[in-house]
């Protein structure tokens, strides 16, 4: 793949006229996706999935066209061009575009990573083995993934990750747990043992059902919940451009009416090694970018783009503006001590379809989900029934943020809309005071 | 311009290779059958007069079914080479044979009908025909009208004009083709003075969605509804929050469609109900002997999967796997009567489904999908409405959602809120929201408007299943109230 788009990206760059720019950005899968129920297979798909973006610059004007490579040279340019000349005559129609920012070469380089994995056709027989005792649902993939970004000034960034996870939960009728696996390099003894602590939570499911009122409950976060949250976060909150437009969760953090805890940390943090550290036009990210620190607001992620708009400095997020590789700060709680430290209140181990109820209270609903239980002098007495919250992050991860565990997790994005998603979360657990539950 | 453009050219430079490969697999294995999807859509966006978001996307690729010992797997793949069709088939053919040891189910070939014919949705003129100069400029006029001042800080306007053709052929016989042409629009001011900021839209985020050709640019009547999209962005800057109480509720219809996709199309997905999407979307509420007793609303409820509706977001002659669609009740007098499954669901659980297998695109399986679910009308006017509320709340156009796995507890936020009195429309709210449990819900359904006050909405983003895909669904409704519900502010 790396030889052919150099190959490709080179034969167009030669076509270009005068004061014109091209830039090219990869998106490349090679994927099996298996899908479970009652631990056997439902689906199985093999995808072989390559596109193409192309970036237009003429005269102040971008126009980006994506398509397809069918990997036939011939039939690639053929597209390619095809587009091209189209963009040609349409661009000129438009009017320039305030945020125009002309490519330039952002240097080289090539990333190469592969983890250690089992065939894809052993999964199907190791889930049922694994698992035929208890009724799994979820979902395997695997299989590379590559992305680049090339540009007609002389840039080429090259990474190409090969990795896999394993995303499911286990049911014993309606009750409930959740898994995951992902590793550098596949342990058959570590994922056996991991199972077992899946199935050992189902089993505590088994004791009797707690009724728990609407109203305010003390919670310990596990860290599967705590990445909903901040996968909400996410989704816009720390967007610079969003904030400028009016879509500001975080407006009162920036202006300083409101902080979070001084225990609140949050980072951009590439060393994880799980993106790559150029965005899509090929701009290199620092390793780390502060966000919020010790409850307060550093910076928010802002692309070239919106720094061009408001005349402010870039951080060279990707024009979404999402964090790529979210890193909030491990505090000084054992996970062992999370129950006893609870004392009286809720262990949830997953959060569910969570959304703002009010963008300007950055107050956000959303349900319990999984094995959740009710907890009293620290010891578990049984599940809970679901219930929805409706709660703003500044209680959250304000004065009601009691304490954030030592340790953490890294959960590998489980994204595939249109295509495989790269990014990651590294969070620890939290216990919370006074979580509003409304329903 | 003369030449044709990408979305013309490319389906019919990949056209005969598709066949010649069909032809050269179709014995290799049970069943196969191949599919081809080629999609162009031209997303453009221009925010206060001036371009934002400049895309087009051409996707093209071909899905590979391959039937072993009743189990169904795929392969896809857009390399659209002889070479590259060998390797997606070799892949499904390895990983189909192992998985068809360990399978959910075992299939017979009733589930992949022989479906021949064509489907061209409605419009007056295509798409196709519709300059990327001419987008623009609906665009940039439309954003500079919700601009009114200096206080609307955004003016977005975003149109996604889509093209999209789907060819299916199997072993089977099925032989059809299928020619969409769809268009997904926004117009959105946002307005804020001091610390109060408010966005208000022309029916939610993206709730404009429709089949329809160029006709849809109706420029005069747009700049219209700009105008008053604008004006009570800025009313909400002073408008007091809605009250926090049990009160009676007036729905819009372009509130409903969210109400009716959550609520009641997502929980009669018989693919959750068999327990397929545990994992992720999540369970159902209904159980398999709820269909035919299940009281699910009050007896004005009726509730129809439509695919043959002019100009809905997802109507079509066939699903993607050839299975014939017809209009079907799912709710008949608030009784539940049929399940959104599709013949692979329908013979796995023996319950009456519809034509409802589609996939995002080439690259991911067939899955239970919404289409277009409706809401029939019933005998009010909307006048007739108010004046039978008390005390109340008319709430307008979607912006925050939220529901559980087993689709029971909801709470959702609207952009705009009416407030009632005594029958008369007496002031605006703003951020209104409500919560309530689904079943109790509909029960508390009081009257619908008629049939001529329907308004058709949809989402080009409903998501579900693993590997993840979004699907395109189009949902209408007549004004609902309801007695009783849970309301409060921001
Ligand atoms: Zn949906």
């Amino acid at each position: 793949m790396k030889t052919y788009i150099k190959k490709f990206s080179e034969e167009l760059f030669s076509g270009l006229k005068s004061g014109e720019q091209l830039g090219l950005f990869l998106h490349s899968e090679d994927s099996t996706f298996l899908r479970f129920s009652q631990s056997k297979v439902r689906q199985n798909t093999s995808v072989h999935q390559h596109e193409v973006t192309l970036q237009f610059n003429k005269e102040q004007r971008s126009l980006k066209m994506r398509f397809n490579l069918t990997m036939h040279l011939e039939h690639d340019l053929q597209s390619a061009k095809h587009l091209l000349d189209d963009a040609r005559v349409q661009l000129m129609q438009m009017d320039p575009h305030p945020q125009f920012i002309a490519l330039k070469n952002n240097g080289t380089s090539e990333t190469f990573k592969k983890v250690d994995r089992p065939a894809d056709s052993e999964v199907p027989g190791l889930i049922y083995e694994t698992y035929k005792d208890t009724d799994l649902a979820g979902f395997w993939c695997s299989g590379p993934l590559r992305q680049a970004s090339i540009n007609s000034e002389g840039q080429f960034h090259f990474f190409e990750t090969d990795y896999f996870f394993l995303d499911y939960s286990l049911y014993n009728g309606p009750k409930a747990a959740k898994g995951y696996y992902s590793a550098e390099k596949f342990s058959l003894p570590e994922f056996q043992a991991q199972a077992q602590a899946t199935k050992n939570k189902l089993n505590l499911l088994n004791r009797p059902m707690q009724t728990i009122p609407r109203g305010k409950h003390d919670v310990y976060l596990e860290p599967m919940a705590m990445a909903e949250i901040l996968g909400t976060m996410s989704y816009g909150s720390l967007s610079q451009g969003n904030f400028n437009k009016g879509y500001a969760p975080l407006k009162k953090l920036k202006d300083k009416e409101l902080k979070l805890s001084p225990k609140f940390s949050m980072t951009e943090n590439f060393d994880l090694g799980l993106s790559p550290l150029f965005n899509s036009v090929g701009e290199l990210s620092p390793n780390k970018v502060n966000l919020i620190e010790n409850g307060e607001l550093k910076s928010l992620l802002t692309s070239t783009a919106t720094a061009k708009e408001y005349n402010i400095e870039t951080n060279f997020a990707d024009v979404s503006e999402a964090p790529r590789s979210l890193d909030v700060r491990a505090g000084t709680l054992a996970e062992k001590d999370a129950l006893s430290k609870l004392g009286q209140g809720l262990y949830l181990s997953n959060l569910h379809y969570i959304n703002y109820s009010d963008v300007q209270t950055a107050r956000m609903t959303g349900m319990t989900r999984f094995a959740c239980f009710y907890v009293e002098n620290g010891e578990i007495v049984g599940p809970i029934q679901d219930l929805r919250f409706d709660e703003s992050i500044y209680n959250i991860f304000g004065d009601n943020l009691v304490e954030l565990t030592k340790e953490s997790s890294v959960f590998v994005s489980t994204m595939t809309y249109l295509k495989r998603e790269l990014g990651a979360f590294k969070t620890p657990g939290a216990l919370i005071k006074n979580f509003n539950f409304t329903l | 311009m003369q030449t044709l453009s990408l979305s013309q050219e490319l389906p019919k430079r990949f056209g005969s290779l598709f066949e010649q490969q069909f032809n050269h697999y179709k014995n290799k294995a049970d069943f196969v059958a191949f599919k081809m999807i080629s999609e162009t859509t031209r997303d453009f966006t221009v925010r206060n007069g001036k371009p934002d978001m400049m895309h087009t996307f051409h996707d093209i690729g071909v899905l590979i079914e391959i039937m072993k010992d009743g189990h169904i797997g795929y392969g896809a793949t857009c390399e659209l080479t002889p070479d590259g069709i060998a390797k997606a088939f070799a892949a499904a053919e390895k990983m189909t044979g192992v998985s068809s040891k360990y399978p959910v189910a075992k299939f017979d070939m009733s589930v992949r009908p022989k479906s021949i014919g064509q489907f061209k949705s409605q419009r007056q003129t295509g798409l196709d025909q519709l300059s990327a100069a001419q987008i623009y400029d609906f665009l940039k006029k439309t954003s500079l009208k919700l601009k009114v001042n200096d206080k609307i800080i955004t003016a977005s306007a975003e149109a996604m004009v889509i093209e999209c053709r789907q060819k299916y052929m199997s072993s089977q016989g099925a032989n059809f083709e299928q020619d969409f042409n769809i268009i997904v629009s926004a117009f959105s001011a946002t307005a804020q003075d001091g610390a109060e900021t408010q966005t208000r839209s022309l029916h939610g985020g993206r709730g404009i969605c429709l089949q329809i050709g160029s006709e849809f640019f109706d420029i005069d009547r747009t700049l219209a509804e700009c105008e008053q999209t604008s004006a009570e962005a800025l009313e909400l800057l002073t408008a007091p929050n809605c009250p926090t109480e049990t009160c009676d509720v007036i729905l819009a219809p372009d509130q409903m469609l969210l109400q009716i996709h959550e609520s009641i199309g997502h929980p009669l997905e018989l693919d959750r109900i068999l327990g397929d999407e545990r994992n992720f979307a999540g369970w159902s509420f209904v159980q398999p002997q709820d269909f035919g007793s299940l009281e699910y609303g009050s007896k004005i409820m009726n509730v129809v999967f439509d695919p043959t509706a002019s100009n809905e977001m997802a109507s079509y002659a066939f699903d993607e796997v050839g299975n014939p669609a017809e209009r079907k009740y799912l709710i008949k007098d608030g009784i539940l009567q049929a399940g959104l499954g599709s013949l692979e669901s329908q013979y796995r659980s023996q319950i009456s489904g519809v034509a409802n297998s589609r996939s995002s695109s080439w690259n991911r399986a067939p899955i239970d999908r919404m289409a277009n679910i409706n809401l029939e009308g019933g005998s009010h006017s909307l006048e007739q409405m108010i004046s039978e509320v008390e005390n109340g709340v008319i709430m307008y156009a979607n912006r925050s959602w939220s529901i559980d796995d087993y689709r029971r507890k909801f709470q959702f936020g609207c952009e705009i809120a009416k407030q009632v009195k005594n029958g008369k429309v007496v002031g605006t709210l703003k951020n209104p929201n409500y919560r309530g449990i689904t079943v109790p819900f509909w029960k508390s359904l009081k009257a619908l408007t008629a049939n001529n006050t329907v308004e058709t909405y949809g989402s080009p983003y409903c998501g579900k299943g693993e590997p993840s895909q979004v699907i395109r669904v189009g949902h209408s409704s007549p004004y609902a109230l309801f007695n009783n519900i849970e309301i409060f502010g921001g």
